[in-house]
């Protein structure tokens, strides 16, 4: 076929289309090219149309054959054979674009470039670099490491101590310490178990009263009951759901060089935790990520929920005013693959965007096939990649439409058919200046200002920024409808090339749309892409399926790690060779098995893991085991842990008798203005939400850029990457902030006053209230002792309510601010 | 043993050992080696590579892109092509030689004129983008498309810091565009970023207790610390613990430390004066100066100060006369003043702003953005005082002599605080990052 084009006189142009450069010219073209045309170019063009430099002016390279003849933003710079079409000649003519700036080129070299078109534009410039090389990646062998081969349900194994194993995670653990040496830790006390299973399954600590209940249930099953009972609760979904979004880099602003809102992020978030609260089974929850908008749906309630879903692959942080279109595209691109493959695979795809990757059996191709999924798909995160007036970033043509009645929250103003109207035509002028040449728009403003366009190109631009700044403004009077989402849908479906190192100027051969080959059987069928779809619902069934050998442990992996503070595969997010083995691999490959088996039910495999010995153990220390394993890798102790923000900032409200525990109805977020960049300091720079609302801190706005200060100082992740494992720093910002605060002092005295209002109890058990609800225990003697000396300390009289008062804040303050209460033992 | 430091425990000593590239932990931590539990603050001071020229940066950030043919990269070949080429803009001002150096600096600095010995100015810097808000985030953190450790929190993870009463990393007024992101950590712990501080505010975050004397309130640190050893005895091992008993004391000690270097009190009138504190121009860019220099002596790591409106498209010659003023003074009092204490020579001060400008005028007085071509300068520790390097082309505006890219510009200030650029390296997400990625030569030529 390719052959048969050849004789044709558009032959070039195929070329073109097919993305094969491999054009056999005259020699006598080339020369002409050599000594006419390449001088020229390289010493007035490179410059700024090299792909030497990164940004390329206008978006385009006139240093290789694509680039020439893709041209830029405005077109193809050079149609072969076609001296009327092309920006190059235009420019080099000074008619419109002058180029180059330094001065119009002499006209026998103008006539040199029209004759050089005129030719077919000969060019012998292969953009490939010379040492590009086709990938050399074994997959074959690359399936024999371990993550690449299904995992296989464990015989269970003898262990000496028999009794000590409640079940088969106990067996497959006391098996290998007993191999190891290693013996297991005694179990906790009862109190300790409680505050240990609450906090993790709910992020809460226990009331003194759920700690007195489970105290005198001397029931074998009083375990199950409170295990049952917090994950049956709205709380665990708040818990477990923020755990994902620390997956999902999770934030509610773009971030980067235009820091524009996400007000629709928020819905994301509902979506997750309501999943976790619904148990949404796990190979569920990845087909509705990826492809909700593609399957079948019964309700629109369910078709809704579908969409949102679909948030995941809108949510991540992208540079709005990137100046190459392409380099967008494919940077948009990169960021789904990375997060999408990081998610579910805990693999790291995204390294093989320039090269094959470094470590794991992943060739460029596989990158590509993945591209080609998510180029055929289209991002709608509201947000839009530089609009000509340089303001209007946000854009509500590019959100997903639900299948909601307009008007019945805040934008009631939707049924007043006035105010509708205004709303249409405001949006309509946005539209218009956000599409429209420069030019044209400033006509037309012209034709009804008083004073006549100013000539200073600057000053224009800087004139129709504001006004469709005023625009903008207006519109942010306007609540915004509810019944959007951000999400993906369908986009043109087509393969696309390899992009040599990453550069979208620079392309290879196109691959089809397809899936990460070493995760894939060979032969292995049923997830074949038809010419009219992206592929995504293939790829995340592909993703969701039993035999994918990396989604079930990758989670399984992720839900350990939030028990015990480290993970089987202690670097969550990353399985391949730059990631650490497993620790004990029948125990990983054990719960894959059982959580697929129990249709993935996360709260099924949740209830095994926290009823189990292992995770019941305490965290003493145990000399002989840690110079054996100092770092628990055999999980011979619990893990004493760091709470993570979100767990100290809502335990301190709820003592304090202040925690809301409704959910907001969407964000705050819904209420910034989208006419100004949140980075620029114009808009409406974003409070501190964590410290002026009461609601858990899930529901607390993340906004790039502008974490709340509490969440910086405690290790909250940058929400721009996907982060499945916390860091935990000790630093003196937390001290600080747990003793000078405000907002800790003003908690304490929340607390101080509700035990004041209890009457006549006698200091001391007071003292042994405050111990139980914020430390989960009684106070030793010891304790009693000290505490009723530094009360006395603290006030002058005894009689002075208002001493008596601040007393006691400081009491409690002083145990908020302990390690004892940062830390879950 | 391959593992990013995180999770469990901040720094778990093997965590550290592993994360810290290519093993120049192992000498600072060979100490820990004997005393396994003992914690360590992730702030301590370490060795580094090789013997430093400077011990800490001060990096005066001018947002929005000075224009270099009006500042400090002369160019008598503009002015003659300009006469040639209406499009070219030539030299709004007049340049004169100074010192033994014989510098040439506009007239717009006539107080840093008189330091021209001390600086090395660089007139080939180049960088990606033309656009503010990557390019600035380009400066600082050496990556526009992805979120990358800012440089600040790169050198304090690479040397921790030499006074623990206060944050190693303190940036004054930080630039609004780009914002935390400039001075953040990313996927560094969060120990290494840096601590923004608003002159206009006063105080740091939570510095001081609204309601407790300083008495009562070590009466309550007393109660919080007695609870945290007796948790720490039933945990017997728990570096993790011990940090945090750590931090409480150190917390305390910065409530003093930090009001007090913050503190413009105790500076004499004539110091005063010397910054320009008197003079309502250059007050407010004065007080980040002399801040600068109290820090610096304090012994802060990285410390970083900004003033904006350098983004001269119009009215250039009337504007840039008026921001040179409020910065020429300070600068020249800075440098001044660390000489007099004979701290110049271990201080790396860096100034410039996040691209230049073309050498084609704009809107007959104004310049646009050149990402090609653009003047810093740097003084103090371990560059040639005196030294001119580098220029752009007059027509195109682009470096073309002496070209050294902002990955260069890193790779240099790293080796001069004693880092290799290619061994501080820090694992994540499966791979060692650099504060330069694969780039960045160090400019050997402008090195003392």
């Amino acid at each position: 076929m390719r052959l048969l084009l050849g004789f044709f006189s558009n032959f070039l142009f195929f070329q073109l289309l097919l993305g094969q450069p491999s054009e056999t010219p005259s020699s006598g073209g080339i020369e002409f090219f050599e000594t006419k045309i390449r001088p020229v170019l390289a010493k007035h063009c490179y410059a700024c149309h090299g792909s030497g430099s990164k940004n390329a002016m206008g978006g385009f390279f006139l240093d290789t054959r694509e680039g020439i003849r893709k041209g830029g933003n405005s077109g193809p710079a050079v149609v072969p054979g076609d001296i009327q079409a092309g920006t190059l000649l235009a420019a080099l003519r000074y008619e419109g674009r002058k180029m180059p700036p330094s001065g119009k080129l002499p006209d026998s070299v103008i006539a040199d470039f029209e004759k050089w078109i005129a030719m077919g534009a000969p060019d012998p410039r292969d953009g490939k670099p010379a040492n590009w090389k086709e990938s050399v990646v074994n997959v074959e062998e690359g399936r024999k490491y371990w993550a690449f081969q299904n995992p296989v349900k464990p015989a269970i194994p003898k262990v000496k101590h028999s009794k000590w194993p409640l079940g088969v995670i106990d067996q497959l653990v006391l098996a290998q310490l007993e191999s190891k040496g290693l013996e297991p830790a005694p179990d906790a006390d009862r109190a300790t178990w409680l505050r240990r299973v609450t906090l993790d399954l709910t992020g809460l600590v226990p009331t003194p009263e759920q700690m007195q209940a489970f105290l005198a249930d001397r029931s074998p099953l009083a375990w199950e009951r409170v295990v049952d009972k917090l994950l049956a609760s709205p709380q665990f979904g708040e818990r477990w759901g923020r755990h994902w979004l620390d997956v999902a880099r999770y934030a509610e602003s773009v971030g980067r060089g235009r820091n524009y809102v996400m007000p629709y992020a928020w819905r994301y978030r509902d979506w997750v935790i309501d999943a976790f609260n619904q148990d949404k089974p796990y190979d569920r929850f990845i087909l509705e990520q990826l492809a909700g908008d593609l399957l079948p749906a019964s309700t629109p309630e369910e078709r809704n929920r579908n969409l949102i879903a679909t948030g995941f692959l809108a949510l991540g942080s992208h540079d709005l005013i990137e100046q190459n279109a392409d380099m967008f595209r494919m940077d948009v691109v990169d960021e789904q693959i990375n997060a999408t493959s990081r998610a579910f695979l805990a693999l790291t795809v995204g390294c093989a965007r320039c090269h094959d990757h470094k470590f794991d059996p992943i060739p460029t191709a596989d990158y590509y096939a993945m591209a080609g999924i998510f180029r055929s798909t289209e991002m709608l995160s509201g947000l839009q990649r530089r609009p000509r007036d340089n303001v209007s970033y946000f854009n509500l043509n590019l959100l997903v439409k639900l299948d909601l009645p307009a008007g019945t929250g805040k934008d009631s103003w939707m049924l007043d058919p006035v105010k509708q109207r205004r709303w249409e035509e405001l949006l309509a002028a946005v539209d218009e200046a956000r599409s429209a040449p420069l030019r044209a728009i400033l006509k037309k403003t012209a034709a009804s200002a008083s004073r006549p366009v100013m000539q200073n190109p600057v000053q224009t631009a800087a004139k129709l920024r504001q006004q469709v700044l005023q625009l903008l403004r207006e519109l942010d009077e306007f609540p915004l409808p509810r019944n959007l989402a951000m999400g993906v849908r369908e986009g043109r479906p087509h393969d696309v090339e390899i992009h040599i190192k990453g550069d979208p100027n620079v392309l290879d051969r196109r691959v089809p749309r397809g899936f990460v080959q070493v995760v894939s059987r060979p032969g292995e069928t049923g997830f074949e892409i038809g010419p009219n779809e992206s592929g995504r619902l293939q790829l995340a069934r592909w993703l969701a399926r039993k035999e994918n050998p990396l989604t079930a442990r990758v989670m399984a992996n992720r839900i350990w790690h939030h028990l015990f503070g480290q993970g089987i595969v202690p670097t969550v997010d990353n399985f391949g060779k730059m990631g650490e083995p497993p620790s004990n691999p029948k125990l990983l490959d054990y719960l894959a098995v059982r959580f697929m088996e129990q249709n993935w039910s996360t709260k099924k495999l949740i209830r095994e893991i926290v009823l189990s010995r292992t995770y019941r153990i305490s965290t003493a220390h145990q000399e002989r085991n840690h110079r054996l394993d100092p770092d628990n890798r055999y999980f011979w102790r619990q893990n004493r842990r760091r709470l993570e923000v979100e767990a100290i900032r809502d335990s301190l409200l709820f003592i304090a008798g202040k925690l809301d525990f409704t959910r907001p109805q969407e964000s705050p977020v819904m209420e910034f203005s989208r006419a100004f960049d949140l980075g620029r300091g114009r808009g409406t720079y974003p409070k501190d939400y964590a410290v002026s609302v009461n609601w858990r801190s899930v529901y607390v706005p993340v906004i790039r850029n502008f974490l709340p200060q509490m969440w910086e100082a405690f290790d909250f992740p940058e929400p721009s990457e996907t982060k499945g494992r916390r860091e935990v720093t000790t630093v003196p910002t937390q001290a600080l902030f747990l003793v000078n605060s405000p907002w800790v002092m003003d908690q304490a005295k929340a607390a101080a006053e509700t035990l004041l209002a209890q009457p006549q109890a006698s200091g001391r058990e007071r003292i042994q209230q405050v111990y139980r609800q914020v430390l989960s225990r009684d106070p030793t003697p010891h304790e009693l002792d000290q505490a009723l000396a530094f009360l006395d300390a603290m006030r002058s009289s005894q009689s002075h309510e208002a001493d008596q008062k601040s007393a006691w804040a400081r009491f409690y303050q002083a145990l908020f601010a302990s390690a004892e209460f940062r830390y879950r033992s | 043993m391959r593992m990013q430091p995180s999770g469990l425990g901040v720094l778990s000593r093997r965590q550290l050992l592993q994360s810290w590239g290519c093993g120049f932990g192992y000498l600072a931590f060979a100490s820990l080696a004997s005393a396994a539990s003992n914690y360590r603050s992730p702030l301590a001071p370490r060795q580094p590579h090789f013997p430093a020229r400077a011990k800490r940066v001060i990096f005066l950030f001018m947002q929005g892109a000075p224009s270099q043919y009006e500042t400090f990269e002369y160019s008598a070949e503009l002015a003659s092509a300009a006469q040639k080429s209406s499009s070219l803009m030539a030299p709004a001002f007049r340049f004169a030689q100074h010192g033994q150096s014989g510098h040439f600096i506009s007239e717009l600095f006539p107080h840093l004129a008189k330091q021209a010995d001390e600086l090395c100015i660089l007139n080939g810097l180049h960088t990606d983008s033309p656009a503010h808000p990557q390019a600035t985030i380009h400066l600082h953190t050496g990556s526009f498309n992805f979120v990358r450790p800012s440089l600040g929190a790169w050198v304090v993870y690479g040397l921790g810091t030499e006074n623990q009463d206060l944050p190693g990393f303190i940036t004054i007024n930080p630039a609004p565009l780009g914002g935390a992101q400039n001075y953040g950590s990313a996927f560094l712990p969060a120990a290494y970023q840096g601590t923004p501080y608003q002159t206009r505010s006063g105080k740091l975050p939570n510095i001081d207790n609204q309601e407790l004397g300083r008495e009562e309130q070590r009466k309550q640190l007393d109660l919080i610390q007695s609870l945290n050893r007796g948790f720490l005895e039933k945990a017997k091992v728990d570096p993790e613990l011990e940090g945090v008993i750590e931090s409480y004391e150190l917390a305390f000690r910065m409530q003093s430390a930090v009001p007090k270097v913050l503190s413009l009190k105790g500076e004499s009138d004539a110091i005063r004066k010397l910054y320009g504190l008197d003079d309502p121009q250059t007050r407010d860019f004065g007080t980040q100066c002399l801040l600068a220099r109290r820090l610096a002596e304090a012994g802060v790591r990285f410390i970083e100060i900004s003033h904006g409106n350098w983004d001269h498209h119009s009215n250039l010659r009337q504007r840039i006369r008026q921001t040179a003023r409020e910065i020429d003074q300070p600068v020249a009092a800075l440098i001044a003043d660390l000489k007099q204490r004979d701290m110049l020579k271990d201080t790396l001060l860096v100034w410039g702003g996040e691209f230049g400008r073309t050498t084609a005028g704009q809107s007959t007085d104004g310049r646009n953005h050149n990402n090609r071509g653009f003047t810093m300068w740097m003084a103090g520790g371990g560059v040639k005082a005196g030294l001119r390097y580098g220029a752009t082309d007059p027509v195109t505006g682009a470096a073309v002599e002496g070209k050294i890219h902002l990955h260069d510009l890193h790779a240099t200030i790293l080796h001069l605080l004693g880092l290799d650029h290619t061994r501080l390296t820090y694992r994540y997400g499966g791979r060692d990052f650099r504060l330069t990625d694969v780039h960045g030569v160090v400019a050997r030529e402008i090195l003392a």
